[in-house]
């Protein structure tokens, strides 16, 4: 089974939002990331058209953000999620103000249906994670998925490993302490934290039910970028999850975006086939393709145009 | 600070309305407290005490935000300042909650910690837990 995460680059469209290029749907065994980078985006009538698409809470919220960049952001943040579902509404064009979203009982975003009469609307899962300076969309079809994105760069305040042994299980404190190199172990960590924070919001139902220190994501033996959850015995298993099979349930990717931000990818594994299934994530030259947003910025720079073929590789470094 | 929690005015409930009592003035002698107000025994001496704390605790954890968060100077802060208003996100959170149990000596329950959104939740719950450890 393949993780691909689709990549497309292309031109700038209109304004008009309800001729949004649709997109085809991703397979079952699939995920679609995508992203904008806010410095990116330097239009303010740009901005300003987006912030039309927004429901007046969305509005609101943006507004509380203190301070231009963190507004600009969490616009930016907004049209990403309400334009990239508009486009996979394979029923002509679904406009993106009209989206609702609401939250399941433990406050996972979620798209609410409810006003759409096409029976055939496509189980679509999604979830977004920003930082300060890329905002990411995860799209799935029928399995939940969590993401989370985090800068390579950035600087952890307080001593990495009095950090993980704080809120790390024992198994992945081992790990890290065992790394030399104190760069490369705060890479290490942060590659861990977006692994384990794309499991607890693909699990969604809130971070107390799965504490991070209850259970332990490390790399699978022999295989390049694989990676396994395992649950320690701390973790209390309730009535539900005792049919889950703790092995194999949950696939991760870790990929690297932008040259600049690790993105992790949890999503389930609803094949139960358990076994040794590779994930195949190559850190030179991935596989996976990430689409930049680019219908969100006109001043893009690539060269692309139309309709990328499913499955398009892209070399990344 | 043990003899405290027997008297009939409780510090943990309702916080709100303690907060609120709080930034209304910088006068503690408010009407709540006002049968000790004048009193100058050692306990309400150290009631005073407990209610400048909170103003002064706001104060550090804004100040621990704005280090974690790197705000500039002029960023405007207020009690109710939420951390994803400000550019916190998951991780910025976790390393505030551990900033806040260094300076304070406290530890914080990840229960605890997920329901910390603003700075004056963090301030009321830094209190009370430092209120629930065993006096010294």
């Amino acid at each position: 089974m393949r993780r691909s995460v689709i990549s497309q680059m292309q031109r700038s469209l209109s304004m008009d939002f309800t001729s949004l290029l649709p997109l085809q749907l991703p397979s079952r065994m699939e995920t679609h990331l995508w992203y904008i980078r806010p410095d990116e985006v330097k239009c303010a009538s740009l901005l300003k058209h987006y912030s039309q698409l927004l429901s007046p809470t969305e509005k609101d919220r943006v507004l509380q953000m203190r301070g231009d960049e963190l507004k600009k952001n969490a616009l930016l943040a907004r049209t990403l999620v309400r334009t990239t579902i508009a486009r996979y509404q394979t029923n002509n064009g679904v406009d993106p103000r009209s989206l609702m979203f609401k939250k399941n009982i433990y406050g996972k975003p979620e798209v609410d249906w409810k006003n759409y009469t096409n029976c055939n609307n496509p189980p679509l899962h999604f979830n977004i994670s920003h930082t300060d300076s890329l905002n990411a969309c995860g799209v799935t079809v029928h399995v939940r998925v969590g993401i989370d994105v985090e800068n390579k760069e950035r600087k952890i305040k307080h001593d990495v490993l009095a950090f993980a042994e704080r809120f790390y299980s024992a198994d992945e404190v081992k790990f890290l302490s065992t790394i030399p190199d104190p760069e490369v172990q705060r890479k290490e960590f942060i590659k861990l934290w977006t692994l384990k924070e794309a499991y607890v919001k693909a699990l969604g139902k809130g971070f107390s039910a799965a504490p991070f220190n209850t259970f332990t994501i490390q790399s699978k033996a022999g295989t390049e970028g694989g990676y396994n959850l395992c649950k320690t015995s701390k973790m209390t298993v309730s009535s539900l999850e005792k049919t889950e099979k703790c092995y194999g349930e949950w696939r991760f990717a870790l990929l690297e975006l932008a040259d600049s931000h690790y993105a992790a990818i949890c999503t389930e594994d609803d094949q139960a086939s358990g076994g040794a299934i590779s994930i195949d994530i190559y850190t030179e030259e991935s596989i996976y393709s990430v689409i930049s947003s680019s219908h969100l910025s006109p001043s893009c720079r690539c060269t692309y145009e139309g309709d990328c073929p499913k499955n398009h590789p892209v070399r990344r470094r | 600070m043990a003899s405290l929690s027997t008297t009939s005015l409780s510090f943990k409930a309702p916080s709100t309305r303690i907060s609120q009592v709080l930034r209304k003035g910088s006068s503690f002698q408010s009407v709540a407290f006002g049968r000790f107000a004048s009193s100058t025994s050692k306990t309400s001496l150290r009631l005073q005490i407990s209610c400048a704390a909170k103003a002064e605790t706001v104060q550090k954890v804004s100040d621990i935000v704005k280090e974690q968060l790197a705000l500039t100077a002029d960023t405007p802060l207020t009690a109710e300042s939420k951390f994803t208003a400000l550019g916190a996100d998951s991780l910025d959170t976790v390393e505030i909650v551990m900033a806040l149990e260094e300076k304070f000596n406290i530890s914080v329950e990840e229960s605890d910690a997920q329901n910390i959104t603003t700075i004056q939740e963090a301030a009321d719950l830094i209190e009370d837990l430092v209120q629930k450890k065993p006096a010294a």
